[in-house]
């Protein structure tokens, strides 16, 4: 069998990977795994389900996709999606217990940056025992070595034990060698942090360069925000299988969704006020006119109408709404009593609504935790997280910031200064 | 036309029903792997004995005091030594006779432990990228041979002390050396898998080593007659390890067929954990998370 095309570097077919969580049977299995490799049989023709032993799941099902030379595909999913575990098979560490992988050329990862360092030798030592582990030759090093301090901007420090470098440094060290692999294709693992904004642009950089001369680059992050800036294409996983393929920004919102599903699972949490018995039923986004809805522009009004519920009265109740990013945390939080909305729950059902008028928000998922106290912030009743998700589905942002981009649309003006 | 790069594929065949490639895979990451064994070597040496004040006397110090205490023993009578007349031990010192079986006996220690220590060591390269593992284990007997060949400096000045005779035959106890190394090693490798997930087999060892060297005859001459040098030559660590002293202290062997039979087993051994060792690291990469 060939590649589907003459330029793809990278052909995911098919592939599934089961696993065991339960430390025990783990082991039991791996021994079994070892002793089916050591007297092996030709694997049979079966459906992968039919793989399974008690206890095991699949953390990767069925998973399909390709890279061509000069791509760079971003991999992102909640934690659990299987998103490690597939790029571990790609890397050659995990065998698929169904499918196929094709690669075309040398491949370098970065999973963990600095792997193989010593603290007791200098950071030039572990400069050539960084790059040998990661397949360097050492001529290949000597040739890199200015361009790798340079690059790590730790000129001053290279005859020091490394144990003298903050975690920081090391991270810039341990990536500044595996910037300069040479590989067709490029895995990064998580490995984005680093370092402060200057040393994060010069990153994104060099791997926009390395994707001009050929490199594919395959990158896994939770960061996503700056994925636009250097990611061509958006692979997104969700328990074990790809669900979207394609397209950067449609790829985050459907990744953002998945985490606001994610989060909206962890829902309700009661007080310790006298009105144990006060909580927050439900929370609904509305459209303009009314009526349900989940997608909105920027711009747009959106509507949360909160449905409250008590068994005895609440004097001088109040909501605090927080409206909150999967990405980024809690955006803003508020509040009725900042408008000096008063009100007395009496028992049964209320509803209230919060209009957002003008929705400053950009590109993404978001959600509410709306939360029920008494007369006073000490009298917490209840609180629902992750409950009326919505995405914002336009316009576009433009990722190098000659506009708008981020998480808000900011109304400004620029005027001379004199 | 610019030739196409190789290409990589992986699927879940076993690598053992295509033995030929396998075989092929090995031998080209033990060549490729080289270069990484150096700089792991160097940083091992580098690094390990920096922070001390004695420094590589460290590496004298497990043999010496081994020797000190069953020289000690020894002049209490605290055991048999055996006849040493009969075998023509009584032409050495007993401390020379001790201290060359225990250095020996340190050796296979080390080369037995050696690969599921490196694992283990480096469960976070091994787990998180794809580097020629071989590189662990050539990395690993550069340790053990400049571990030996410290200790046998210790040799010169104490047979110089006790008058041991030198042969030219006791070049001969170099080959043996090597191929008791590779069948430890050979042993240890077979031992990494069920070693890396269950860690019984490491505390097992420890716990086995003292009983071990004590049926081997290290600290007492080997019985010649029936049936007490049995137990000797079915321990696989006598016949090389008894050999390779022999022809360091005495230039002769009187067990030429027991060495040939084990020394010829020590390259299939090695050659087999090798192939152990490598089928296994996928299925082990997979539980080193838990």
């Amino acid at each position: 069998m060939s590649f589907k095309s003459p330029d793809t570097i990278l052909e995911v077919d098919h592939v599934w990977k089961k696993y065991c969580r339960n430390l025990r049977r783990a082991m039991w299995y791996g021994l079994r795994d070892v002793a089916k490799q050591v007297f092996p049989q030709r694997p049979a023709n079966a459906p992968p389900q039919s793989l399974l032993r008690p206890g095991e799941f699949f953390a990767v099902r069925d998973a399909s996709f390709s890279m061509k030379a000069g791509e760079c595909v971003g991999l992102v999913g909640a934690n659990g999606a299987g998103k490690s575990t597939l790029l571990k098979m790609v890397n050659g560490l995990l065998r698929p217990d169904a499918g196929q992988i094709r690669i075309r050329g040398r491949i370098g990862a970065l999973i963990e940056l600095g792997t193989g360092f010593n603290p007791q030798l200098s950071g030039r030592e572990n400069v050539y025992i960084n790059g040998a582990v990661l397949g360097l030759k050492k001529h290949e090093i000597d040739a890199a070595y200015e361009r790798i301090v340079d690059f790590s901007e730790l000129s001053e420090v290279m005859e020091s034990p490394l144990k003298t470098y903050s975690s920081g440094m090391r991270m810039r060290l341990g990536f500044s060698v595996a910037a300069h692999l040479r590989p067709q294709l490029l895995i990064l693992d998580e490995v984005l942090a680093v370092g402060d904004v200057a040393f994060r642009m010069k990153c994104f950089q060099h791997f926009n360069d390395l994707t001009e001369q050929g490199t594919s680059i395959v990158l896994v992050t939770h960061a996503v925000g700056m994925l636009p800036r250097v990611a061509t294409r958006i692979v997104v996983c969700t328990k074990g299988q790809i669900e979207f393929d394609g397209d950067v920004q449609a790829g985050l919102t459907v990744y953002e969704k998945a985490l606001v599903e994610q989060a909206s699972k962890q829902s309700s949490q009661h007080g310790e006020s006298p009105w144990k018995k006060a909580f927050v039923e439900n929370a609904e986004v509305l459209n303009a006119s009314g009526s349900a809805g989940e997608e909105f522009q920027t711009g747009d009004e959106l509507r949360l109408r909160v449905s409250v519920n008590c068994e005895t009265a609440v004097p001088g109740a109040r909501l605090i709404v927080a409206l909150r990013s999967p990405v980024t945390e809690t955006i803003a939080s508020i509040s009725t009593s900042y408008h000096s909305f008063q009100f007395d729950l009496r028992p049964g059902e209320s509803q209230f609504v919060l209009v957002l008028r003008d929705l400053p928000l950009l590109l993404g998922a978001y959600f509410f935790d709306v939360s029920l106290y008494g007369p006073e912030l000490i009298d917490f009743c209840h609180r629902r997280t992750g409950v009326g998700g919505f995405r914002i589905v336009g316009p576009p942002i433009d990722v190098n910031g000659n506009g708008i981009c981020g998480l808000l649309r900011i109304e400004h003006r620029w005027e001379q200064g004199s | 036309m610019e030739p196409l790069a190789p290409e990589t594929i992986y699927d879940p065949t076993p690598d053992l029903l295509r033995p030929g490639k396998l075989l092929r895979d090995i031998a080209h990451d033990f060549v490729a792997g080289r270069e990484l064994a150096w700089r792991l070597f160097l940083r091992q040496l580098r690094g390990m004995y920096r922070q001390t004040i004695l420094g590589m006397f460290w590496v004298f110090l497990p043999p010496i005091a081994n020797t000190a205490i069953w020289v000690f023993l020894r002049s209490r009578n605290v055991f048999d030594f055996g006849d040493a007349d009969a075998v023509g031990v009584a032409a050495v010192h007993t401390t020379a006779y001790i201290l060359t079986g225990m250095i020996l006996w340190q050796s296979f220690v080390d080369a037995l432990q050696m690969p599921l220590d490196a694992v283990n060591s480096n469960r976070g390269m091994v787990s998180r990228l794809n580097f020629p593992r071989e590189a662990l284990i050539l990395q690993g007997i550069g340790d053990l041979f400049f571990n030996l060949l410290i200790r046998l400096l210790l040799l010169i000045p104490t047979w110089w002390f006790f008058k041991v005779p030198l042969h030219g035959s006791m070049l001969f106890a170099f080959p043996l050396i090597l191929l008791m190394v590779l069948y430890a090693v050979g042993v240890g490798l077979i031992l990494v898998p069920i070693g890396s997930l269950y860690h019984d087999v490491s505390r097992f060892l420890a716990i086995a080593f003292p009983f071990w060297m004590i049926l081997t005859p290290i600290i007492y001459v080997l019985p010649n007659t029936y049936p007490s040098n049995l137990l000797n030559w079915l321990n696989p660590a006598s016949p090389l390890l008894v050999g390779a002293r022999d022809f360091l202290l005495f230039g002769n062997t009187e067990h030429g067929w027991a060495l040939l039979f084990f020394g010829l087993a020590a390259i299939p051994i090695f050659l087999v954990g090798l192939i152990v060792f490598r089928v296994s690291i996928p299925a082990l990469i997979e539980r080193m998370n838990n």
